[in-house]
């Protein structure tokens, strides 16, 4: 399937968006998922679109962008892996074959953007010097261009310089690299998952990720059942946690009840 | 006197001033995020018709304005509450207030920025996104639009935070500690047992070797199931987890790493999807 113009239009204002939405209402929150459901659904496919984006959002579970740490850009990788997959009809694995690099390489125009923005910083310091209230909102508010043009330019390049090349690159792949790259993505969730393991406090909870594992591994719970077991030992544990607290209240209470005679 | 003075001075700040300081927090606390002040700029703009209401000369605004472009860093998530106590403060006491406030910022960033960014930045991603990818593989866009609700819903809630701030900001930090690290633990041991849940069902690992000797025929995955249903995506999960631990990795360079393992691995046909 060829694609039209309109479509690289919305894809490349979708590219904009999505780090914009990231940075204020947070409603696409910039993950890799929602960015591939959108894309197929420019592209008239939504599931390859979700099965593309299902498969990024796995690597980037527990990275974050904290601190002003760049993570991998697999929402830019989520668009160009979904419109590829459906202009070469290669499926899902080779998507991911394309958007992993290309989220791995967009990292530097992160970089970049948020280099870039220093230079109205400092032009917001120069205009408070000048009392320019106006002139101090406009430059803080230009801090969306390098932003957005960061992720938008790069898809639109892709696009348009792919629509020819790619029958190219895709006829000549050779079919131990088709396997390769399909068993990559098939285990390339285990680093999200990891990160997510290293960031969390695992060792303190980990007989919740034995629960979790058994549910699901051996009798086949599906995740929203897990969510469920998972949410009732959650309020469980918040309680008990609530009634320890009290207990300890409670016996500094008892103390001061024998010495003051208070009512307990 | 001196309560008169302060009677009318609190009544300056309206609460369409909040639903506006509301408003430029949620579009512009990270619009300018840079290397050298990170969120300066935004709690600025955020704060900018603040500045205008309350200090009627030059020399003050200018003041308040640098004060307010001064290096900060927090969850934007939550960060409208720190801005609501500022308010709360510049509002009675002015520019008098000018230490206590870049002490106030500073103090509440980091444990803010801790908060908000597990619950907001890592848990609830991790819950939603497990659900949302586990029927997402399947095609079944079911659960991203659980997420997508679930988005609206938080959009929502962040709004309370500013005023919440402005009107009982000092009471509520005192009182919510404890129950907040609470909070926090329950939604850390939700997101673990969502976790150890992914691992055997969105990873994809089959060792598709058949060994052969005479007339037997030995299926490896077979005797691996054996063992433990889905013993290959937990030592690889194992892996990852020993590798990161390692000094000098990163999550970038584990990616990579797993990406080319991946493609050997797939292209001799030792592990299939």
């Amino acid at each position: 399937m060829a694609i039209t113009w309109w479509q690289i239009l919305l894809l490349t204002a979708l590219a904009f968006w999505m780090i914009i939405d990231q940075l204020t209402v947070a409603i696409l929150c910039n993950y890799p998922l929602l960015i591939g459901l959108v894309a197929g659904l420019i592209m008239g496919d939504i599931k390859t679109g979700l099965v593309v984006g299902a498969t990024l959002q796995l690597m980037v579970l527990g990275v974050g962008t904290y601190g002003g740490a760049s993570m991998p850009d697999f929402m830019t990788g989520a668009i160009v892996g979904t419109a590829y997959a459906v202009m070469s009809n290669k499926g899902v694995s080779f998507a991911i074959g394309l958007a992993v690099p290309v989220g791995l390489l967009m990292v530097q125009l992160d970089v970049l953007a948020r280099f870039t923005n220093t230079f109205f910083l400092h032009r917001v310091d120069k205009m408070i010097e000048e009392d320019n209230e106006k002139g101090v909102a406009h430059n803080i508010i230009y801090g969306m261009f390098p932003w957005g043009l960061s992720r938008a330019l790069p898809v639109l390049l892709m696009l348009l310089v792919g629509k020819n090349t790619i029958q190219v690159v895709v006829n000549s792949m050779p079919q131990w690299l088709t396997n390769g790259l399909s068993a990559a993505g098939g285990i390339l969730p285990v680093v999200g998952i990891a990160i997510l393991l290293r960031f969390l406090p695992t060792k303190r909870f980990i007989a919740y990720l034995l629960i979790g594992f058994f549910l699901a591994a051996y009798i086949k719970v599906p995740m929203l059942g897990v969510a469920i077991i998972g949410a009732a030992m959650a309020i469980i544990y918040y309680k008990q946690s609530e009634t320890k607290e009290a207990t300890t209240t409670q016996t500094e209470g008892g103390h001061e009840n024998e010495l003051g005679e208070y009512e307990d | 006197m001196n309560s008169a003075n302060m009677k009318t001075n609190s009544q300056k700040i309206t609460k369409k001033d909040l639903f506006r300081a509301n408003w430029r927090w949620l579009w512009s606390s990270q619009i300018c995020w840079n290397y050298e002040r990170m969120m300066s700029t935004g709690y600025l703009y955020t704060m900018l018709p603040t500045i205008q209401k309350l200090y009627p000369e030059k020399e003050d605004r200018v003041a308040m304005m640098k004060l307010h472009n001064q290096f900060f860093n927090t969850n934007a998530y939550v960060g409208g509450f720190i801005v609501g106590m500022d308010m709360a403060i510049e509002e009675k006491e002015g520019r008098k207030a000018e230490e206590a406030i870049a002490g106030l910022k500073a103090g509440l960033m980091g444990s803010f920025a801790g908060v908000g960014d597990t619950i907001f930045g890592v848990i609830l991603p991790t819950i939603f996104g497990s659900i949302a990818s586990y029927m997402g593989l399947k095609g079944n866009p079911i659960g991203a639009i659980i997420w997508l609700i679930a988005n609206f819903v938080v959009l929502f809630l962040r709004f309370a935070l500013l005023p919440m701030g402005y009107s009982q900001g000092e009471k509520l930090i005192y009182a919510a500690g404890n129950k907040l690290n609470r909070l926090t633990d329950a939604a850390i041991l939700l997101g673990v047992t969502v976790v150890g849940a992914l691992i055997p069902t969105v990873v994809n690992a089959n060792v598709p070797l058949v060994f052969k000797t005479g007339k037997v025929v030995l299926k490896a995955q077979s005797i691996l199931d054996q063992i433990m249903p889905s013993l290959v995506p937990v030592l690889l999960v194992a892996v990852c987890y020993w590798l990161l631990g390692k000094k000098k990795m990163t999550s970038t360079k584990l990616i990579i790493t797993v990406l080319i393992a991946g493609i050997i691995l797939g292209g001799f046909g030792i592990i299939g999807k």
